[in-house]
């Protein structure tokens, strides 16, 4: 049995790191709930965020946590033309044409990271990402406690949006049913490359987040993508408070997996629980609270 | 119809394409040789540097006026392919070298699980492949090799470097070591077996033992047990990635022991620069340094860092010597026989930038260790003392 201290800091890390997972999730959990699109190039967007992070510290020195809605903007920006000249043309042919499309986004932008950006593993330096914070017995870092509190105000802003605005309104009736929201007068097509946007813009502040934490190259964006898929499976498809428990409960079970059976099955524990949600309660394990 | 004149006229453009930019196979009056290296996924800090010495080799011979076969001089073409840190992309990538571009010998990639992928679909073409970045124990273990060739570091040797210069330079810790290690062969080698031996030998306790998979991002347990244990000396074995997310996790679990050796992961430059001020002090074990007593050593990497206005790695070394002994050996054979140039490549007897480079029967030829040490961006040998270009920084920062 680990001691007390190892314990506590591995759990509560895995709590916070949870948190961040769960802000690099809802951008897939967003679009994934109103599109019906399992965006393949998310984890891409996130290393994009990671980048833009990166490069905004680099050229203005300013911390790129002041930056954080720059990038998101960035992201949202970007976003827009691609859902406008690639998914809204295909939006008649199903799920699977725009999934592909993203896909192939996805192996062209890590193609244009190695071009443009070589292909070196990089990590945003700042001093705030190799400090510990110590209570007691216990260290947990304190870009996790840093990002934990960006990405948990995020989300609620998120949940806030969409439960309570018109924009939010207009989304939920889409996410619902598209064609009776058309019907209505929503604009769906509007709502959606708004959503792909607000999921490109959380995926931006995620992956600066990620970046300064962690480190990431051209390819890190597969293991992320794959992280995300298993917080959206948890959290139930689209629900954002539902991705916000389905990061924690991620990052809990991953440390708890870390600490019983080694760092190396973090990810393990992640996908057999992935696998284990998809068998018994495919709609995530929030879905009877929702209904 | 009109599909069909579409499709036509793409075919004929791509086909035209093709003869243009010479993807059709080897010119009459030309050597064409190959590599696959990793110039994208986690070991491109790797690749690039390989790809720099490989090209060096190449463009000098080609600025002499080539190489003489059958009396008449041919240039060389080098070609490369990236296999993106993917042992089956380098197996592909060193079948299409073969069957599509005609090589005819071949330059390898760098870590074992790349180098052996590559290795083996040349020896079962029967076509010649020299390698560096492949540590030998684990090169010789895969089968008794005929067309393939490694000038790289003995594993017993790099793994034993850092406790002798710990000895050596007669540091004080309290002999609790740690030890990291990924599931690569070269990491459960080293870290799983070679390691634990050695510490028993010179007295280390091993408080810990941990492995981890060759992508782990996460380190919390792992860094959290081994300082509880107050571990003051931690040896790791990781590819790049994971050692920048080694360091920075220590740090940001305030665990920072009086020496951390990592293999492998810390040897290529983009580890300092993604690291900064958290790098100094890290050990790394070495085979080479500008500093050595080989001919062009010094100018190597000074027209590595003029030409590229990067800093230079030690891989610049070995790959260029690995490209030079190829082509030396096809200049010797005089023909673009592969089993000439093999049996040439055998004969090899001369110092390279590397040191000396004579092969034994196992198709290996061994380069002398050092110990690194990061301090500000840059590497100085530590160790042996007769050898060092700096100070030994200790503890840690």
């Amino acid at each position: 049995m680990p001691e007390i201290g190892i314990v506590l800091s591995t759990v509560v890390s895995g709590v916070l790191l949870g948190g961040m997972l769960a802000l690099t999730a809802l951008g897939l959990s967003i679009v994934l709930g109103v599109m019906r699109l399992v965006n393949l190039a998310h984890g891409d967007f996130l290393v994009v965020g990671a980048y833009a992070g990166f490069f905004f510290l680099k050229f203005t020195g300013v911390d790129p946590l002041v930056g954080l809605p720059v990038i998101a903007l960035l992201l949202a920006a970007l976003a827009v033309p691609l859902y406008h000249f690639l998914l809204a043309p295909l939006s008649t042919r199903g799920p699977e044409a725009q999934m592909m499309t993203m896909f192939a986004v996805s192996i062209i932008l890590e193609n244009v990271f190695v071009l443009a950006f070589s292909a070196d593993t990089r990590t945003i330096e700042r001093d705030y990402a190799t400090l510990p914070l110590t209570f007691g017995s216990m260290t947990v870092p304190l870009i996790y406690v840093i990002g934990f509190s960006i990405a948990v105000a995020l989300i609620l802003m998120v949940h806030w949006l969409i439960s309570r605005s018109g924009f939010g309104r207009d989304l939920r009736a889409s996410s619902a049913d598209a064609q009776a929201a058309e019907m209505l007068g929503v604009d769906v097509k509007r709502v959606q490359m708004l959503s792909f946007a607000l999921g490109a813009a959380c995926a931006g502040v995620g992956g600066t987040l990620i970046g300064a934490a962690f480190q990431f190259g051209p390819s890190s964006g597969g293991a992320y993508l794959l992280n995300s898929l298993a917080i959206v499976v948890l959290g139930g498809l689209g629900n954002v408070l539902g991705t916000l428990a389905g990061g924690l409960a991620l990052g809990f079970l991953q440390s708890i997996g870390g600490l019983v059976l080694g760092d190396g099955y973090r990810d393990l524990v992640g996908m057999a629980l992935f696998l284990l949600v998809l068998a018994f309660r495919p709609d995530g394990f929030l879905a009877r609270a929702r209904s | 119809m009109r599909n069909y004149k579409v499709r036509l006229k793409v075919g004929a453009a791509v086909t035209v394409a093709s003869i243009a930019l010479g993807l059709g196979g080897a010119r009459a009056d030309e050597i064409v040789i190959g590599a696959s290296i990793p110039l994208s996924g986690p070991l491109a800090g790797f690749g690039s540097f390989e790809q720099w010495g490989y090209k060096r080799a190449v463009d000098e011979v080609n600025k002499a006026g080539g190489i003489s076969i059958g009396g008449t001089k041919q240039m060389v073409k080098l070609i490369i392919r990236d296999d993106k840190t993917d042992p089956n992309a380098t197996a592909s990538n060193t079948e299409s070298l073969i069957s599509r571009d005609k090589v005819v010998a071949m330059l390898g990639s760098c870590t074992p699980a790349l180098v052996n992928a590559g290795a083996l679909v040349a020896e079962r073409a029967k076509k010649p492949i020299v390698t560096a970045c492949d540590p030998l124990e684990i090169f010789k273990s895969v089968r008794k090799w005929n067309y393939a060739w490694d000038l790289f570091f003995s594993v017993p040797e790099l793994a034993a470097a850092q406790f002798k210069a710990l000895t050596d330079l007669g540091v004080q810790t309290n002999k609790k070591v740690a030890i990291w290690h990924d599931n690569g062969p070269d990491g459960q080698a080293v870290g799983g077996a070679i390691w634990p031996a050695l510490a028993k030998e010179f007295g280390y306790e091993v408080v810990q033992n941990a492995e981890f998979p060759v992508d782990n991002t996460q380190f919390t347990s792992i860094i959290a047990e081994a300082k509880s244990k107050g571990a003051d000396v931690v040896l790791g074995d990781a590819i790049t990635p994971q050692a920048i997310a080694i360091r920075k996790q220590m740090a940001a679990a305030g665990y920072t022991p009086k020496v951390l050796n990592i293999e492998k992961g810390a040897e290529p430059v983009q580890f300092a620069e993604a690291l900064g001020k958290l790098s100094d002090g890290i050990m790394v074990g070495g085979y080479w340094d500008p500093s050595f007593p080989y001919p062009g050593a010094a100018d190597l990497a000074k027209a590595f860092e003029s030409e590229t206005k990067l800093t230079s790695s030690q891989h610049i070394a070995d790959s260029y010597a690995a490209a030079q002994i190829l082509l030396d050996a096809i200049a010797v054979a005089g023909s673009t026989d592969p089993e000439k140039i093999n049996a040439a490549i055998a004969k090899t007897d001369k110092t390279y930038v590397v040191g000396p480079v004579k092969f034994d029967a196992e198709h290996t030829s061994k380069l002398p260790i050092v110990s690194l040490q990061w301090q500000s961006g840059k590497t100085v040998i530590v160790w042996p003392k007769a050898s060092a270009t700096g100070h030994f920084l200790f503890p840690m920062p």
